[in-house]
C-alpha cells in the first residue's frame, strides 16, 4: 500500500513538471476557448448554452489529450530508456505499476477537469447546476478511458519521435472530426456521417448533452465501450506479438 | 551449501543462433564472481536470464532456490544494467525514495548518498539532466537502495572515469566485506583479475574456464620452457609427455609450451638429455587474453 501511493504520487508529480502536459492540456483549452466563445463566435443565438457547450468541448479536448499523449509517450521514453527494464528487476508487482499509472492519470484528470471548468466560469460566467458539474465532470472522467487504451496502444511504438508525431496527428484529428473544435453541425454532410461513430464526438456529446439538462445517450456509451474494447484487444494483441520475437 | 545463484545447463538461442549454449555454473553466499568475454560472448545474455529478463529456451536458473521472477528473490537482489536507466521528471532524491520504497528493508538514504558518492547538489537535479557519470551513479545508487544481499552489476565502468572506476571498486569491496554476493561482467581481464575472487571466462556462450583470477591467468597465458641441446639427441622421449603443449625447435632452441614449468624442468634433468641454457618465459597476459578476443570476434 505504502509502494502503490508513493507510486501515485510520483506518477502526479512528473506529469504536473511535464511543460507539454502543462501547454497542451492546460494553456491551449482556456486559449481556446476563450477566443472561440469571446472572439469568434461572438454573436450566437443562444449565448450561455454555447459557452456551456464550448466548455465542454475544451475540456474534453484536454483531456483526451493527456490521456494519448502524456501516457503514451512517457510509456515509449521509459522503455527506451531502459526504464521499465530496470523496474522489471525491482520487487514492483506490474500490477501496482499499471494501476498507479491509471489512479495517477485519473487525478491529473480530475484536476485538468476543476481547473477549465473555474476557467471557464471565470472568462464567461458559465453557470450550471451543481449536479451539473459534477455529472459532467464524472462523464469526462470516465469516458476518457478508451482515449487512456489509445494512450497505452501508442506507448506500444519503438520511438519516442515516432509516438509523439503520430499521437499528436490522431489528437487534432480526432478532435476536428469529433466536432471538438467546432460543432459538426457546421461542417459537410459527410463529415457529420462520419464524425457521429468517432470515439472523439461521443465523449463530448455525452457531456454536451448532460449541460444541455440531459443524459448521456446510450448510443455514446455503448460506441465509446466498443472502442475501448477494440483498443485493448489490439494491444494486448500487439504486445504478444512484440515479445514473441 | 549456501547456493545463492544455480544456473542448469541452459541455453538461449535467438532465430536458431545459439547465444548461451549449455552454461552450468553455480554462486555461493559471498562470493564476488566476474563473468569476463568479450562482447558477443553471451555474458549480457547469461545476466538477463538471471535476472528472469530473458527465459532460457532450455535449462533452469534459480535464486535463493526459487525462480527469478519471484518477488522474494525481487527483493533480495539488486542490478545495475548496462543501458542507463533514467525517470523523466524526478528528481534523483525522489527516485530514490521512489524505489527504495518498493523494498522491504531498502538502505538508509544517508548510507546510499556515503556509498555512491552522489551529492546533495545531485540529489536535487532532474534525473534527465544528470551528466553521463552521474546518470551512473545513480544507476549504482539505485541498485543498492533495496539492500541487496546478491548485487548484479552488467558492465558497470562503462562510462566512468578513472576516478569513478576506482570509487566504484572500492565500494564494492566494501559491500563484498559486508558479506554481499557479487556478480559483475566486465570485458576487461584487468578489472575481473582486480575486483574478483572467481572468474567465469565466456566464450562463444559457453564457460570457457572456471577460476580464481590466478588460475584463469595461467590457463590463458602460455608458458614456455626453452633450452639449447645437441641436434644429435632424440626428443621423442619428451614428445610423449602430456604436460606438453608443443614442441618445436627454432634458431638452434628447443621451445616447449606447457602450462607446468616445474614438471618440464623436472622431466629435462630426469631425461639427462643435457639441456644448457635453460629458460622459463611467461607469456604476455593481456596479449593472450586479447587473441582469445579477437577470435570470438571473428568467429561471428
Amino acid at each position: 500500500m505504502k509502494t502503490f501511493k508513493m507510486q501515485c504520487k510520483t506518477e502526479i508529480i512528473r506529469v504536473l513538471r511535464n511543460r507539454y502536459f502543462v501547454f497542451w492540456s492546460l494553456l491551449m483549452p482556456i486559449i481556446f476557448y476563450y477566443v472561440f466563445t469571446n472572439l469568434v463566435n461572438a454573436d450566437v443565438p443562444n449565448k450561455a448554452e454555447w459557452q456551456a457547450h464550448y466548455l465542454m468541448s475544451m475540456t474534453v479536448f484536454s483531456v483526451m489529450g493527456s490521456s494519448m499523449m502524456t501516457l503514451g509517450i512517457r510509456m515509449v521514453q521509459e522503455r527506451s530508456q531502459g526504464w521499465s527494464t530496470f523496474i522489471r528487476t525491482t520487487p514492483l508487482s506490474d500490477t501496482v505499476y499499471f494501476a498507479a499509472q491509471m489512479v495517477g492519470q485519473s487525478v491529473i484528470h480530475a484536476l485538468s477537469i476543476t481547473i477549465i471548468f473555474i476557467a471557464g466560469a471565470l472568462i464567461n460566467g458559465v453557470s450550471l447546476k451543481a449536479f451539473e458539474w459534477i455529472m459532467s465532470g464524472l462523464w469526462i472522467l470516465l469516458a476518457s478511458l478508451p482515449f487512456l487504451a489509445i494512450g497505452t496502444l501508442i506507448g506500444l511504438m519503438k520511438k519516442v519521435e515516432t509516438a509523439a508525431g503520430i499521437s499528436n496527428v490522431l489528437y487534432m484529428v480526432l478532435a476536428v472530426s469529433g466536432g471538438l473544435w467546432m460543432p459538426l453541425d457546421v461542417m459537410p454532410k459527410i463529415m457529420q456521417t462520419i464524425g457521429k461513430w468517432l470515439p472523439s464526438y461521443n465523449f463530448g456529446s455525452g457531456a454536451w448533452e448532460i449541460v444541455r439538462g440531459g443524459m448521456p445517450d446510450w448510443k455514446n456509451i455503448l460506441i465509446l465501450i466498443a472502442y475501448l474494447v477494440l483498443f485493448m484487444l489490439l494491444s494486448k494483441y500487439i504486445r504478444r506479438k512484440q515479445e514473441a520475437v | 551449501m549456501n547456493e545463492i545463484l544455480t544456473v542448469t545447463n541452459v541455453t538461449k538461442s535467438f532465430h536458431r543462433k545459439k547465444a548461451v549454449n549449455d552454461v552450468s555454473f553455480s554462486i555461493t553466499k559471498g562470493e564476488v564472481v566476474a563473468i569476463l568475454g568479450p562482447n558477443g560472448a553471451g555474458k549480457t545474455t547469461t545476466i538477463s536470464m538471471i535476472l528472469g529478463l530473458l527465459k532460457p529456451t532450455s535449462g533452469e536458473v534459480r535464486l535463493f532456490n526459487l525462480p527469478p521472477q519471484e518477488k522474494q528473490v525481487r527483493e533480495k537482489i539488486g542490478t545495475m544494467l548496462q543501458e542507463v536507466s533514467v525517470m523523466q521528471g524526478l528528481r534523483v532524491g525522489e527516485v530514490l525514495e521512489l524505489i527504495r520504497s518498493y523494498y522491504p528493508q531498502p538502505l538508509a538514504m544517508e548510507e546510499l548518498i556515503e556509498l555512491t558518492g552522489l551529492t546533495e547538489q545531485d540529489l536535487r537535479t532532474r534525473a534527465e539532466k544528470l551528466s553521463g557519470g552521474q546518470k551512473r551513479r545513480l544507476s549504482f545508487a539505485l541498485a543498492l537502495a533495496g539492500n541487496p544481499e546478491l548485487i548484479i552489476f552488467d558492465e558497470p565502468t562503462v562510462g566512468m572515469d578513472i576516478h569513478a572506476r576506482k570509487r566504484f571498486w572500492q565500494t564494492v569491496r566494501t559491500l563484498a566485506e559486508e558479506g554481499k554476493t557479487i556478480i559483475f561482467s566486465t570485458h576487461y581481464l584487468q578489472e575481473a583479475d582486480d575486483a574478483a575472487d572467481r572468474i567465469l571466462l565466456f566464450k562463444d556462450g559457453a564457460i570457457a574456464a572456471d577460476g580464481t583470477p590466478a588460475q584463469i591467468k595461467a590457463s590463458i597465458s602460455k608458458q614456455s620452457v626453452s633450452f639449447i641441446v645437441d641436434p644429435e639427441i632424440s626428443l621423442e622421449k619428451l614428445y610423449l609427455n602430456i604436460e606438453i603443449h608443443d614442441i618445436f625447435r627454432k634458431n638452434n632452441r628447443v621451445y616447449i609450451h606447457t602450462e607446468n614449468t616445474d614438471r618440464i624442468l623436472e622431466l629435462l634433468f630426469q631425461e639427462k638429455i643435457g639441456a644448457r641454457d635453460i629458460q622459463i618465459e611467461r607469456g604476455k597476459l593481456e596479449e593472450a587474453f586479447e587473441q582469445l578476443t579477437s577470435e570470438t570476434k571473428d568467429a561471428i
